[in-house]
């Protein structure tokens, strides 16, 4: 089970899928909290988009729920990734041998990856109460989490192998997690702010995410441009990731 | 065989952690001593590959690990300095993850992190999450992997500090069942002496001795290490105490004179800078 990476070396599969299920799914089955604390924000917010807006904006907020679940989970990554390189060093443990950086950060990836399903299982269910999904929407969805969860874990990463202290981690996701899930428009259509600021926006891969979907579900008019750059800033965050994050210290 | 020439690096903040360290360590259990912030941590993570050197060299087997870490790396393993283990985690889990990073297969990595676990005592341990095991147990996880991985060269970085001395014992015995060569950093002397069969001493970034410990301590053959709490003709004050090494016919002199009287070992390797040894 490999296959080849960027690099020419081989990505260690069976790693990273073992890194997923006992960091992923062994870790929600021992301890559940931390679905309830990914899941917390996004349904708080749907319950405060619902209430203020008379359920008019129920579905932007449920299509949304999708982008912020994935991005925060991944954005929390951050902290769990600071802290295996500066508290238990695990990271040092995993340089000093045949995994690699792209073993290491896909396996991490995935695994909270899997942090992440119950969420977009339970919007799911809300999703088909509301008659949300065609089979265009899903296939979109499915497309735009992938490449967002990539870029957002990509991002965590950046930060996380940069920092000193490991108490400064836990403010940077606090900001990030603001300027990445509530600021973007995930729960509002994004027509509702001006092209200007839905650009600044849009250095943050959430805000283009949410474009695309409120497109695919019908909720909103096509921003071809948003597409390309959630492509395109996949792409560079996770080579910066790949190439940026400190493996062998200097 | 390991061979470092002219190990220097500076970080960043100024400090430079080694200022030209040389060795060659070609004995099964290489001890790297020396006390807190002397650079052995920094030494560790230069061979293990974790970090950068500023300048020099250092080959391993013949393969030279600064240009080519990812030649050595499936050969080594390296704990660092107070490494734990994924608390949610079993320590069954977390051996055998590290061994399919090294890419056994699935079957041979639950076998050997099944034998390992077993070999070194924590078979009833090796199914609970690690955040409810004792500190002694913990860092025999990481033992465990080194075991199971049939590593060519296992890098210890102060595998027993913080440790009570009971969970010392243990993990000194756990070290005991690696066979490959390993090279260990501790500031305690005592286990230095115990697993090592060759010992480097470094201070201020630097090598300033080396060998067995029975050469190191050679020249404190036939002496005792007297110390006293008050100021005395010849001895050399270490912090609030006053220490002289004499003979050890004459101890029984230094004792009705209110001196403790100990046996020298690796400590006195430092303790005894700038002290005359009496002749």
């Amino acid at each position: 089970m490999t296959c080849l990476s960027a690099r020419g070396s081989t990505l260690n599969l069976k790693f990273t899928f073992l890194l997923a299920w006992y960091y992923g799914i062994r870790t929600i089955a021992r301890g559940p909290s931390y679905i309830i604390a990914a899941l917390s924000t996004p349904l708080a917010l749907l319950f405060l988009v619902y209430v203020l807006s008379n359920g008019a904006l129920v579905k932007y907020a449920l299509v949304g729920g999708f982008i912020a679940i994935v991005a925060s989970v991944a954005l929390q990554s951050s902290g769990d990734a600071a802290f295996f390189r500066l508290q238990l060093r695990i990271q040092d443990l995993y340089v000093a041998s045949s995994v690699s950086p792209s073993d290491y950060m896909i396996g991490l990836t995935l695994s909270y990856l899997m942090f992440s399903l119950p969420g977009i299982m339970l919007y799911g269910i809300l999703g088909v109460i509301y008659h949300l999904f065609s089979p265009f929407a899903v296939a979109m969805l499915i497309l735009v989490l992938a490449l967002l969860v990539l870029a957002t874990s990509s991002i965590s990463f950046i930060i996380s192998s940069s920092i000193k202290h490991i108490r400064n981690i836990w403010g940077i996701a606090g900001i990030l997690s603001v300027l990445m899930t509530i600021l973007p428009p995930t729960y509002y259509p994004y027509e509702s702010i001006k092209r200007v600021f839905l650009y600044l926006l849009s250095i943050t891969p959430v805000t283009p995410a949410a474009v695309v979907a409120q497109y695919s579900f019908g909720l909103s008019p096509a921003l071809p441009l948003e597409l390309y750059l959630l492509i395109g800033e996949t792409v560079i965050f996770f080579a910066m990731a790949r190439f940026l994050t400190r493996w062998r210290e200097k | 065989m390991i061979e470092v020439k002219d190990l220097v690096k500076k970080y960043s903040d100024g400090i430079t952690a080694l200022k030209g360290v040389s060795f060659n360590a070609s004995k099964r259990v290489t001890s790297i001593i020396g006390r807190n912030g002397a650079g052995k941590t920094t030494l560790l993570r230069i061979l293990s590959t974790q970090l950068m050197p500023t300048s020099g060299s250092v080959s391993i087997n013949g393969v030279d690990i600064i240009r080519n870490p990812d030649d050595i790396r499936n050969k080594i393993v390296s704990i660092p300095q107070e490494a734990s283990p994924i608390g949610v985690l079993t320590a069954f889990e977390q051996v055998k993850m590290y061994l399919v990073g090294r890419r056994f297969s699935f079957m041979d990595a639950t076998r050997e992190a099944n034998r390992s676990l077993n070999e070194i005592g924590l078979e009833g341990f090796k199914h609970v999450p690690t955040d409810t095991l004792s500190g002694g147990m913990k860092r025999k996880v990481f033992v465990a992997m080194a075991l199971a991985s049939n590593a060519e060269i296992v890098f210890l970085d102060e595998p027993t500090t913080g440790l009570d001395p009971l969970s010392r014992m243990e993990v000194w015995s756990a070290i005991r069942q690696i066979d490959s060569h390993i090279i260990l950093t501790t500031h305690y002397m005592e286990e230095a002496q115990e697993l090592s069969d060759e010992v480097f001493l470094v201070e201020t970034g630097k090598i300033i001795e080396q060998g067995t410990v029975a050469s190191l301590l050679n020249r404190f053959d036939g002496m005792l290490r007297a110390e006293t709490s008050s100021p005395c003709d010849g001895c050399a004050r270490v912090s609030n105490t006053y220490i002289k090494y004499i003979q050890k016919d004459r101890a029984q002199e230094y004792l009705e004179k209110g001196f403790t009287v100990k046996s020298v070992n690796l400590d006195d390797l430092f303790i005894s800078k700038g002290v005359n040894l009496e002749s």
